[in-house]
């Protein structure tokens, strides 16, 4: 084993197949070796890569759907408010709330990165991932106490 | 002689650009979301919409914010595929579709927020 990187199945198959058949034959295996050597290690700040990415894309299309949602503005107040009553179900107040676990990932990640690329940021892009977690969690769940709080008044 | 042909944009603009969007929408996402939902009527009735409206400079700031929202969202789009080898028709393709995207829901974002009225 080099190292103690992950790599995908699909080369862990091939690679134990060939242990078992060569197994004292050390061979410089070109054809892979810079996916093995070279490749993204998941203990680096990759996982923030990974979240940042797949957020990323989220929030984009989402935004394509946000315009498209409030296009019924145009239309005058009914159609806008029939529009909305969609939307005000608890069940998309819960997707609003998971949406804004994206924005804020995103957010706090966005500012990992700014810091992470300003002068000696890199040294501390770990602490920072963690802090990004802890703080996002927070203030995920003071959103959540912000949107529900209406609702939960009702209840009690 | 053989003369190697590539772009001389390293992308730096652009990477800065990212930055200093990305920044800004950190600060007006939070207010939005915030504005948003401290009521539930605030985001999800036709009057609240308007009464905001009246003011031109909420206005000029939702503009601001579609603008920022889809340069900075497109533009982290295509540094996906920028990671990417592509074939000079793909990566044309690409940003043609990118930009067609783009300009037209800024368009209709436009639309929106000036096809609501001013009351007197």
């Amino acid at each position: 084993m080099r190292g103690n990187y992950r790599r995908s199945p699909l080369k862990l198959e091939s690679e134990t197949k060939s242990q078992s058949t060569y197994k004292d034959i050390k061979t410089f295996d070109q054809k892979n070796w810079i996916s093995e050597n070279l490749g993204y290690k998941k203990d680096s700040g990759n996982w923030a890569w990974i979240f940042h990415r797949i957020t990323g894309i989220a929030l984009i299309a989402y935004l394509f759907l946000h315009i498209y949602s409030l296009s019924p503005l145009t239309k005058g107040e009914a159609a806008f408010n029939a529009k909305m009553a969609q939307f005000s179900s608890p069940f998309f107040m819960v997707i609003e709330w998971f949406l804004f676990a994206f924005v804020i990932f995103h957010s706090l990640n966005g500012i990992r990165i700014v810091i992470v690329d300003w002068a000696d940021g890199a040294k501390y892009h770990k602490q920072l991932y963690r802090l990004s977690w802890v703080l996002g969690i927070i203030l995920f769940l003071a959103m959540g106490a912000l949107m529900f709080s209406h609702e939960l008044k009702k209840l009690f | 002689m053989y003369k190697y042909r590539a772009s001389k944009d390293t992308g730096s603009k652009s990477w800065v650009m990212q930055r200093i969007t990305g920044l800004a929408l950190v600060v007006l996402m939070i207010g939005h979301y915030i504005l948003m939902h401290y009521h539930p009527d605030s985001g999800h009735t036709y009057q609240a919409v308007l009464g905001r409206m009246q003011y031109s400079w909420y206005r000029i700031i939702d503009l601001t914010f579609i603008v920022l929202g889809m340069y900075h969202g497109l533009n982290g789009i295509w540094n996906i595929f920028r990671d990417y080898k592509m074939k000079p028709w793909l990566k044309y393709s690409v940003i043609s579709a990118l930009v067609i995207f783009g300009v037209a829901f800024t368009a209709w974002g436009f639309n929106i927020v000036f096809s609501i009225p001013y009351i007197n």
